[in-house]
């Protein structure tokens, strides 16, 4: 078991040391010995998933007499290695090619296996020292894989953008180690944990509580790994770099924040608002990434920013208490992103021959814009609107645990899920179809089977992740807010959509006729949104201030 | 008395504006070998003052050390000539060791000197084989290293890295440690330790970036760093990667 474990995380380490000292140059070698360990680290890595399927208990393994180097074998850590090596082994396999006649082909094999060995470690490090050490060499490999094209400028700037991000999410993970360590005295993770639940609240520094603390550096942590709103500047900027890495990067690395709070989980269910925050910066990344989505002409930028407001949503899943839905988005969007970075060129080749469009109802509503003109009575589409995407989340989640409703994480996921199904049914009979029933039925059903299905398989998720049903409703406590103010707040949301969806409908029915004061707010929104909200503009103009700052200081004190 | 030492040890163990006299000794010393054993020694003194009088460091110290560190480390953001950035690093580390002094750990504060130079020593000897083959080591005047000299550029990148304390060398576990240490004991020197530390990043990708990228020169060009070089220059940084493992042990 032991030896499985360090298996996958050394395998790839093996490979490229070998690549190191074997291959000088350029050649198929080096990237049959990358795909082949690669292969079978993915291996050892299902098989330890199966140890953890199968009933094994939490272990750790660690170097004797050294307070460092331990691997944690938990559900988590199972699970994450095995995506890891999943997604590391498509890259892999999709680089042999892809590469093929691009500079450095065994150095890019080598970063990408020292890159794959990294993330295996900082999964399943079992103390805080080996997670900062992995966390902090994730930055830095990254670094130099996005700048892998040497001869590209533009490459290696935005690939300083991501290292200078990265170092600040390192830097507060640095304190939170810091403090707990001086708090409860073990490097151990597992130790750390068992002490914190013994002894969680009587520690104070600087007048805050410890767990406050270590939770919101934490936090800050995963923002800046996950591209959150203000750190989010790098993600679209580093399509400069090779697609594989892209893909890698979307797929996988950016999805450490949400991994990084799940580790921490036992910290979090101690902290008093730290979640509330938490979730706000999920949801303001997640409404401005998709804003930002909506409206990018280059289709790169457009998911890097699709990818932004994925990680908003992962990271607001944590922050509502869901922290194993957050585990199970941050895989499902590693699959379906990884997909589309590896599908893109093929996608655009096939495309200038034949776009594959049908030119069907929904081309006519989505890409012509042109609403059907025939409406059915507004009032029994807008009860079926509201009333049936409700009905399936309920029944849904009734299925599979007839406590949910007592959760208010719970009832906010329930909420969004329910404005996503609104939507879809809202926009639906919009369409210009011949059967509209039968359109509509099409959707309630789809609809259905994806709710019943992420309810099921994120329930899945909860029970292998967090086996203890204390623990999980923990969770879910620690999120919670004031019922009476929960009320009022999902009762004002909900007002505010509904209201905003009566107003898109009157407006569309009424022609689109708009005052000259409203289309300017929207001109100014638009420039606002086309720009970026100014902010890469604000950090390069602070970043030549300092700079010009630090060379007026040089030349004054004459370069000692 | 106290005051007089500890004055002496701040030429040493750097603090601004005392600082000023080993970048001026650093830049007229032209000779590699001197320049090398300049940064391999320079603290040493400094370590040997402090444990032989052993006055007691006051706090306003410990914020003038991180104050002249975070100074020099702002400052290396603009500089662009290896042999200067080098000096400027240099003091930036050097100034911590007073923070390693107040804390003493199970490891040496000599080690941690010796830990914190060493990657200086060798970076002053892949700038002095830069002089050597453009005529000087100069961030943006020619660019495209790893086009050109691939084995000189790998070796450099993997140089700057371990002395701006990137995991697995010496100076990485040595802030490490001094973060730990002071997260909980003084949190406002903590955040300044990862506020320097974010500065040598910066200046650190600043620098390789205006050596390393570029398209190159296509023509033949000075000659690559030899292999036997280029296996000793590994052995040291495995050696070096070994000392911050040691370093590591002393983390318990």
């Amino acid at each position: 078991m032991e030896r499985l474990i360090v298996l996958v995380a050394a395998l790839p380490l093996c490979s490229a040391l070998l690549i190191q000292l074997l291959f000088h140059r350029p050649g198929w070698r080096a990237a049959q010995v990358s795909v082949t360990f690669t292969t079978l680290s993915f291996l050892a890595a299902a098989a330890v998933l199966g140890l953890a399927l199968a009933g094994q208990g939490p272990m750790a393994i660690t170097l004797p007499a050294a307070p460092w180097g331990s691997l944690l074998f938990d559900p988590l850590s199972a699970l994450m290695m095995l995506v890891i090596a999943g997604i590391s082994l498509i890259v892999h396999v999709y680089s042999v090619r892809y590469m093929a006649e691009e500079p450095g082909y065994a150095r890019f094999f080598l970063l990408l296996d020292l890159m794959t060995a990294a993330l295996l470690v900082m999964v399943a490090a079992g103390d805080l020292i080996t997670l900062l050490i992995a966390w902090h060499l994730v930055g830095v490999l990254l670094y130099f894989l996005l700048g892998h094209d040497s001869r590209s400028p533009s490459a290696w700037r935005y690939s300083f953008w991501t290292l200078l991000t990265y170092r600040i999410g390192d830097l507060p993970l640095v304190l939170a180690a810091g403090l707990l360590h001086h708090a409860y005295g073990t490097w151990s993770l597992p130790e750390l944990f068992t002490r914190i639940s013994a002894d969680p609240g009587t520690h104070q520094i600087a007048g805050f509580e410890l767990l406050d603390l270590v939770g919101a550096l934490i936090a800050l942590a995963a923002f800046a790994r996950s591209a959150q709103f203000l750190l989010h500047t790098w993600l679209p900027y580093t399509m400069d770099g090779p697609t594989p890495v892209s893909a890698l990067m979307h797929a996988g690395i950016v999805n450490a924040g949400g991994f990084l709070i799940n580790r921490f989980a036992p910290v979090f269910i101690h902290t008093g608002g730290v979640l509330h925050w938490i979730f706000l910066v999920g949801l303001v990344t997640a409404v401005i990434g998709s804003v930002l989505m909506l409206t990018q002409n280059d289709i790169k930028k457009s998911l890097g920013y699709s990818t932004m407001g994925q990680m908003g949503f992962m990271i607001m899943e944590c922050g509502v208490g869901a922290f194993s839905l957050a585990i199970y988005h941050l895989i499902a969007h590693g699959l379906f992103k990884g997909t589309l970075f590896l599908g893109a060129g093929g996608v655009i080749h096939a495309a200038r021959r034949d776009d594959g469009v049908p030119k069907d109802e929904l081309y006519t509503f989505v890409v012509e814009r042109r609403p059907a003109r025939q409406r059915k009575p507004w009032l029994l589409m807008a009860a079926i609107t509201l009333a049936v995407p409700v009905s399936i989340l309920v029944a849904a989640h009734l299925l599979v645990a007839q406590d949910y409703f007592q959760k208010q994480g719970a009832i906010v996921l329930l909420f969004f899920g329910w404005v996503t199904g609104a939507q879809l049914i809202f926009a639906t009979y919009r369409m210009r179809s011949q059967n509209l029933w039968r359109l509509v039925g099409l959707s309630v059903f789809s609809f259905a089977v994806v709710v019943l299905g992420y309810s099921l398989i994120s329930h899945a998720f909860d029970l292998f992740l967090y086996p203890d049903p204390a623990f999980r409703q923990q969770l879910y406590a620690a999120a919670d807010i004031d019922l009476l103010r929960f009320d009022i707040l999902v009762a004002f949301v909900t007002a505010v959509i509904v209201l905003g969806w009566l107003l898109t409908y009157y407006a569309e029915r009424n022609g689109s006729r708009r005052h000259r004061r409203t289309g300017r707010a929207w001109l100014v929104f638009y420039v606002l949104v086309s720009r970026e909200f100014y902010l890469t503009d604000l950090y390069a103009a602070l970043t030549r201030g300092l700079l010009h700052t630090a060379t007026r200081l040089n030349v004054w004190l004459r370069w000692a | 008395m106290d005051a007089a030492f500890l004055l002496l040890a701040g030429v040493f163990l750097p603090l601004f504006p005392l600082s000023m006299l080993f970048n001026a000794l650093l830049r007229r010393a032209h000779r590699p070998w001197l320049r090398a054993l300049l940064l391999l020694t320079w603290p040493q003194p400094g370590l040997a003052l402090v444990a032989a009088a052993q006055p007691p460091l006051p706090d306003w110290l410990m914020a003038w050390a991180l104050l002249s560190s975070a100074l020099y480390a702002f400052r290396a953001l603009s500089l662009r000539e290896l042999g200067l950035w080098t000096g400027f690093l240099a003091c930036s580390l050097w100034a911590l060791l007073w923070l390693v002094l107040a804390r003493p750990g199970e490891v040496p504060p000599g080690l941690h000197a010796l830990g914190l130079s060493a990657p200086l020593v060798l970076l002053t000897l892949l700038g002095t084989g830069l002089e050597r083959r453009f005529g000087a080591a100069y961030a943006g005047l020619y660019g495209g290293l790893a086009q050109q000299l691939p084995r000189l550029a790998g070796v450099l990148v993997v140089v700057v890295l371990a002395g701006i304390a990137m995991p697995l060398f010496p100076p990485f576990f040595t802030l490490l440690s001094l973060t730990l240490a002071t997260a909980s004991a003084a949190p406002a020197a903590a955040l300044a330790l990862a506020g320097i530390w974010l500065l040598w990043s910066w200046a650190g990708a600043r620098l390789l970036q205006g050596l390393v990228v570029g398209p190159g020169d296509s023509g033949g060009g000075p000659a690559d760093l030899s292999p036997a070089a280029t296996w000793a220059y590994a052995a040291a940084l495995a050696a070096l990667a070994g000392g911050g493992l040691y370093l590591l042990g002393g983390l318990a």
